[in-house]
Parts: C-alpha cells; structure tokens; sequence
C-alpha cells in the first residue's frame, strides 16, 4: 500500500460552450477513508468524475486516478476501480444472470460471495431482465456487481438517490462495515447532508468547477457562526460584514450566518451600534447550505 | 470477565452538537447517574458505530476523548471500561456546586415547614446511601 493519492488533478478544466463546467481545479484526495463531495447542481462534481475515469477528455489541466493518466486508463487500471453512476446505467435487454456472467468473466477478483451478500438486500430476481428492475433494484445491483470486482477506489455518483429507506441503509452498512469495503477509498457525491454527516471522514466541497473546501466535516462546520444582534435603526450594509454568507432581518432582529469569523465579530456588532448579541453554532446541513447559497443561482429579479 | 453492556443512547444529524460530541456527552450522562458503573464494558468502536449507523473513526474519537478525560479506561486487548471516579472538578468549582446544592435544599424545607432535627435526620439517613455506594 502506498500513500500517493487516489486522485489528482492539476489545473484541470472543463469548458463547454462558454462555461466553465471545472475551473482550474487543484485537487488531492488520499488513500484510504471515506469522502464526500457536496456542491450545488451544475458544480461540476459530475464531470469531474466523467474526467477521472477516462470517458471524457479535459480541455486543459492534469488528472490522475491511481497515479495512472486519466486519458490512458488500461482495463487493468479500470478493474481496481468500482464506479457507480447516478443512473445506474446496465444493458436494459440483459436478464439480471446474465449481466452478472458477464461482469464475473470480465474482473479477474470477483467474489461471488460479497455479490450474494449485497444483492441479497434487493429483491431481485435473477431471470428478470435489468429494464423491468425499479430504480432502487438496479441501485442495488449495479453496486453489488461493483463491490464483487473488488476494487481499491469506490466512486460513487449519488448512490443513494431514489433508494428506499430500508436499501439506504442496507448502502450505508455496505459502506460502514462490509469486508469488501474495508481497505477500499470511497469517494462519493451527494446531497444528502444526514448521510455526509453519518458516514464522511472528509468533505469536499465544490463550487463552480472549483474546490473550496477539504476538511472533516466537524472542522468545517466549526467555520460556520449564527449571529443575532438587536441593531437600533439599520444594520450595516451588507457588503461590509465580514464573512458574510447570509443575513436575515426576523422581528427586527439582524441574523447573520458567517464564516471564518470567531468570537472578534462580536466587536464588529457593536462597533455597528448592536445591542443584546447572542452566536450560536450551526449543524453541518445548515453550514454547507449558506456557504453554497451564498454564490447560488438566484433569479434577476430577486 | 464483565460483559459487554448496553448503551442505550441516541444521536440526531442536523444538530449543532456533532456526532462525536453527542456521544461524549451521552456517555457522561450514563456514567454520572450510575446507569453505566465503574468496570462496565462499553460496546467495541465498530458496535456502537453499527448500532448508531456512523462511521467507526467517529465513535473511535469520542472514545479517545472520553478516556483522556479520564471517564473510560483501556484494558490491554480486551476493551474499553467504565473508570474508578475520580475527582475531575477543581476544589473551587466542587464547593460552589456544594453551595448550591445545599441552598436548593434548605429553600425547599423552607417551604416544607420541616424542624431543622427532623430535617437532619433525614438527610443523614439519605446520605448515609451514598456512604455505601462509594465504600
């Protein structure tokens, strides 16, 4: 085992039709853990992994999966790592049996016996063709048929999504606790927060095509600071207030939601002529939301 | 050898309070009111973080807090147990907190209209529970 990072890229971008699907993105994930990425739809999380394994080609920039060139990924490269995609996209004309033959011939390392073991939380039946399985079924075998390659990099692109209650946690435990997930990496995109929180050793966050945070979700979250001041006539103009991610006006009080600011915004307040000021922490759900609103896509008028 | 016991406790996501930091505070809880006493066993990092659906390194530091605070102690190879108390407040705060206890006392015999004797002997016999628990 060694300890170069399980993902890398250098001054990658992305560019389509004038956007900036990933902006000169400098990113290093290591080995080992679990890793969550979060971002607002359309920030790029999606075509970064479309990058890293190879299906799409960068418009500038490094990108490394495994120490290995994203652009030149071998079959040998592409069998240590386990991708599920958001769709879940498996030949809709296969019987369930026969995908899996197929996916057993083709990775040297299949283990049949994590393969039942994960399947085995799906109700699916083996003859059934994979276009008549519902969403949380082809979930749930997509990543069984990923699990049995047994790969050292999990990517997972919303793996959740669409799962009933009992098959998400049925995932999480996979995740968690499951042998075949032991010595594995797992990167993963969600927007589910309860989950991130539950099972992330490390948030990264992403805005834009850029990367804005790398820290335990605890550390980020610790960032964030709920402010209520009584603040007589008018609050500050917004532009002044350091760290700002969102103010609020409830009842005549001012709430702001800060970043990076400590127990030194208090100074701030009074120096705006606040009276009765009270901060409190924010949970990570709340942390993550103001950071991201704070650049979010708002109509004109508003 | 003791057995592991059960810790019954809950965490909430979406809270202020970390995961880490609700078990802490759970386990203090637990240790504070004797539902959890000295030698007990807690639950391995990998149980507890199955039973509550969190990731092990989570309950692994809150664990690691707990025993530098000294509430849990490690056995060589067999577990994590409950520690013999010891004094963890300075002899300030433990007097202020004594105070207090006895102030809220006293107001509500006040209002009980209890003579001061019979009081005492009460409290005596109260007290004297507490000798045994911690003989």
């Amino acid at each position: 085992m060694n300890d170069d990072p399980v993902i890398r890229t250098i001054g990658l971008c992305k560019r389509y039709a004038g956007k900036m699907a990933i902006d000169h993105l400098d990113l290093e994930i290591g080995r080992g853990s679990i890793h969550a990425i979060v971002g607002a739809n359309g920030a790029g999380k999606s075509t970064l992994f479309r990058i890293l394994l190879g299906f799409l080609p960068a418009s500038s920039g490094e990108a490394f999966i495994l120490g290995r060139d994203c652009r030149s990924l071998t079959p040998h490269d592409r069998e240590r790592i386990g991708f599920v995609n958001e769709e879940h996209t498996l030949p809709g004309w296969m019987s369930v049996d026969a995908v899996t033959a197929m996916q057993r011939r083709q990775y040297r390392h299949w283990n049949q016996e994590t393969f039942d073991e994960t399947i085995g939380h799906y109700n699916v039946v083996r003859t059934q063709k994979v276009s008549q399985l519902s969403r949380g079924e082809r979930a749930g075998f997509n990543l069984a048929l990923t699990l049995a390659q047994q790969p050292e990099l999990l990517v997972f692109d919303e793996p959740t999504l669409g799962l009933d209650v009992v098959a998400k946690r049925a995932f999480l435990e996979t995740l968690l606790y499951s042998n075949a997930t032991r010595d594995c990496t797992v990167v993963y995109c969600s927007h589910q927060m309860e989950e991130i929180e539950r099972v992330a050793d490390n948030l990264i966050i992403m805005e834009r095509g850029a990367l804005r945070n790398m820290s335990p979700p605890d550390d980020f979250r610790a960032r964030v600071m709920h402010w209520v001041a009584d603040i007589p006539f008018r609050g500050p103009d917004a532009r002044l207030v350091p760290g700002l991610l969102e103010v609020q006006r409830i009842d005549g009080l001012y709430h702001y939601l800060v970043l990076d600011q400590g127990e030194g915004f208090a100074g701030f307040l009074h120096a705006c002529g606040a009276r009765d000021i009270h901060h409190l922490p924010v949970s990570l759900d709340r942390a993550v939301n103001g950071f991201l609103a704070k650049h979010h896509a708002v109509p004109r008028a508003a | 050898m003791a057995r592991t016991q059960a810790l019954p406790i809950q965490i909430t996501t979406g809270d202020p309070r970390p995961i880490g930091r609700q078990i802490i505070d759970a386990v203090r809880m637990r240790i504070a009111t004797g539902d959890l006493r000295p030698g007990a066993q807690l639950p391995s990092v990998r149980g507890l973080a199955q039973q509550l659906t969190i990731n092990p390194n989570t309950v692994a530091k809150a664990y690691a807090e707990l025993t530098a605070e000294g509430w849990l102690e490690s056995r060589q190879g067999l577990g994590l147990y409950v520690a013999e108390p010891r004094q963890r407040l300075s002899s300030t705060e433990r007097d202020r907190r004594m105070d207090e206890a006895i102030q809220s006392f006293v107001h509500e015999v006040i209002a009980l209209d209890y003579p001061p004797e019979r009081a005492m002997a009460r409290l005596d016999k109260a007290l004297a529970i507490l000798g045994r628990k911690t003989a």
